[in-house]
């Protein structure tokens, strides 16, 4: 199937659910961090300039730390994603579900000038794009991937009803449909929200469009948790 | 068993496993400190979670359950497996043994890059004073122009263009100018080795007809003088970031049993402590080029003796060092 989730087996017998990112997400990450970078060293520019040759050779240490440095002191110290990622809910991971160690982290950082060849990362995109897990070439040298910190599931969308046990249980297939149905009526107009919930009477029970609708709110809202 | 009963079975045990990993990495190690690690049996909570994650995905209940405990096992996972040695000890043992050693086992790409590197270098140096013109098609104008006023004999800090750069000012350029070069030379290897091949003889050929035309100028005395501190750590960090450079470009070309990917995996694993060691390499350079090299006032005898014993010692260094195990 053509997904994003990648399910990664743990010794447990168990599987971990990755939500892996593509090149935009990715893209916008790296642009938040390269304004960050930027207005630290433009900050810090200004006081090592009155320093004058001192200070310019301090400031190329800076730019050389923010520029080779930067990506992997934050992902191996501070929780696996540097602020732009974090910004975006981005972190790195080894593709094994484990934190991003320090040795692949020095690995798809440093070979970070060559997915940028031959020109605003040409070579990445195309390895993003052609690789399944969207990983561009240092993240295959490194074994590392970009995955996503919080599930797909935005609860908060689902309007609230009276919570209601679905009739029979239901398969996870199942109540994805349910949940993300719920969480796009609001979106869509009534009329077509309740054709949409017609259409799976074996969850709703029901042919009629009006209570196919309000049933199946009630059966998302059970899903997610809300009782009483 | 319904869901229901489920939940309430084992919710209070989740909340706890939840508020466990809420805690930051410091935080828990001090708890189990103060409390001994009985407190909290991390790995039977964990597979305890394991298992209900387990039950609740083959009795098909709740999306929003099974999404809750896969978080709660994501999290579990990255602490039992992310646990990672104290990176002070590494380091240690890295400079003590880790990187001779890695030096030692990746000695095909080594001397190949060696060769490559110095064979140009050499030859070049050797064959200016007899053809002096192909200095000027390898060096750019403003590079000869430079020559004198670096390494002229009124010069007060060799080495510099301007009487104005300041040592610090030079060893922040040398940083970012050369371990860059390293860095570029050692990721460039992954376009199948070219890079890597280029940027070494690249390299070779400029500094042998630098050095051949100040030799041809005269300037020997000074020039040597400049560089014999620092050659060592700089030329040897070259030729090792070009040999990273190649092993990747080598897994790419001749990968052997694996798959290109995999034999790319093992590679960039392997070459990384060198690349780690060159960037030690040549900030250690960067430091002797900007704040001894320059210096006029010891004679260059002096200069060029602890030249040569850095080179000895480097040599040695990466020849013995790490050998015996335990020590």
């Amino acid at each position: 199937m053509l997904d994003t989730e990648r399910e990664v087996p743990t010794p447990e017998g168990i599987e971990l659910n990755l939500r892996l990112a593509g090149p935009v997400p990715r893209a916008l990450a790296w642009s938040a961090d390269l304004l960050l970078r930027a207005a630290a060293f433009a900050a810090l520019s200004v006081p090592l300039r009155a320093l004058g040759e001192v200070g310019s050779g301090i400031m190329l240490i800076l730019w050389f730390a923010l520029e080779w440095f930067y990506p992997t002191v934050c992902e191996v110290w501070f929780g696996g994603a540097t602020p732009g990622k974090k910004a975006l809910g981005l972190m790195v991971l080894q593709s094994d579900g484990t934190p991003v160690r320090l040795t692949a982290s020095l690995i798809r950082n440093l070979l970070r000038g060559v997915d940028f060849l031959p020109f605003a990362y040409g070579f990445g995109l195309l390895s993003m794009l052609v690789n399944r897990d969207f990983q561009r070439l240092g993240d295959i040298a490194a074994d590392t991937v970009v995955a996503y910190r919080e599930s797909a599931l935005k609860h908060g969308a689902i309007p609230e009803a009276a919570p209601l046990p679905p009739s029979k249980p239901l398969t996870l297939r199942e109540q994805r449909l349910v949940l993300d149905l719920a969480a796009r009526s609001p979106l869509l107009t009534v009329e077509r929200a309740r054709e949409l919930a017609v259409l799976i009477p074996s969850v709703t029970g029901t042919q009629q469009p009006e209570s196919a609708l309000t049933r199946l709110l009630s059966i998302a809202n059970y899903l997610i948790g809300r009782r009483t | 068993m319904n869901q229901q009963t489920f939940e309430s079975l084992y919710a209070g045990r989740w909340d706890q496993f939840a508020q466990w990993l809420e805690r930051s990495g410091a935080a828990r190690k001090q708890e189990a400190q103060s409390q001994g690690m009985a407190s909290f049996d991390m790995p039977a909570r964990y597979r305890e979670l394991c298992q209900h994650l387990a039950l609740a995905r083959d009795r098909q209940y709740s999306a929003d359950l099974i999404e809750r405990l896969s978080g709660l096992a994501l999290g579990g996972h990255q602490v039992l497996y992310g646990a990672r040695s104290r990176s002070l000890d590494r380091a240690r043992n890295f400079l003590r043994a880790g990187f001779p050693r890695a030096v030692r086992r990746e000695w095909r790409f080594v001397w190949l890059a060696i060769a490559l590197f110095f064979g140009p270098l050499a030859v070049i140096t050797c064959a200016i004073p007899s053809h002096p013109d192909f200095a000027y098609v390898v060096l750019p104008a403003d590079v000869i122009d430079s020559a004198q006023q670096m390494y002229g004999g009124e010069a007060k800090a060799l080495g510099r263009k301007r009487a104005a750069d300041t040592d610090v000012g030079m060893f922040g350029f040398y940083i970012f100018n050369n371990v860059r070069i390293g860095f570029q030379t050692f990721a460039s290897g992954l376009l199948f080795g070219v890079g890597a091949l280029f940027y070494l003889i690249f390299n070779g050929v400029f500094i042998g007809a630098f050095t051949g035309y100040i030799v041809d100028a005269g300037l020997a005395a000074n020039f040597f003088s400049f560089t014999a501190g620092h050659s060592a750590f700089e030329l040897l960090a070259i030729c090792l970031s070009g040999a990273a450079g190649l092993k990747l470009g080598y897994a790419l070309i001749a990968p052997g049993r694996l798959t290109r990917t995999a034999a790319l995996r093992g590679a960039a694993a392997e070459a990384i402590p060198l690349v780690i060691g060159v960037a030690g390499m040549l900030l250690i350079a960067a430091g002797i080029e900007a704040f001894w090299s320059p210096r006029t006032f010891v004679a260059p005898i002096i200069k060029y003796a602890i030249g040569i014993a850095i080179w000895c010692l480097l040599g040695a260094y990466f020849l013995f060092a790490g050998r015996s195990h335990g020590s």
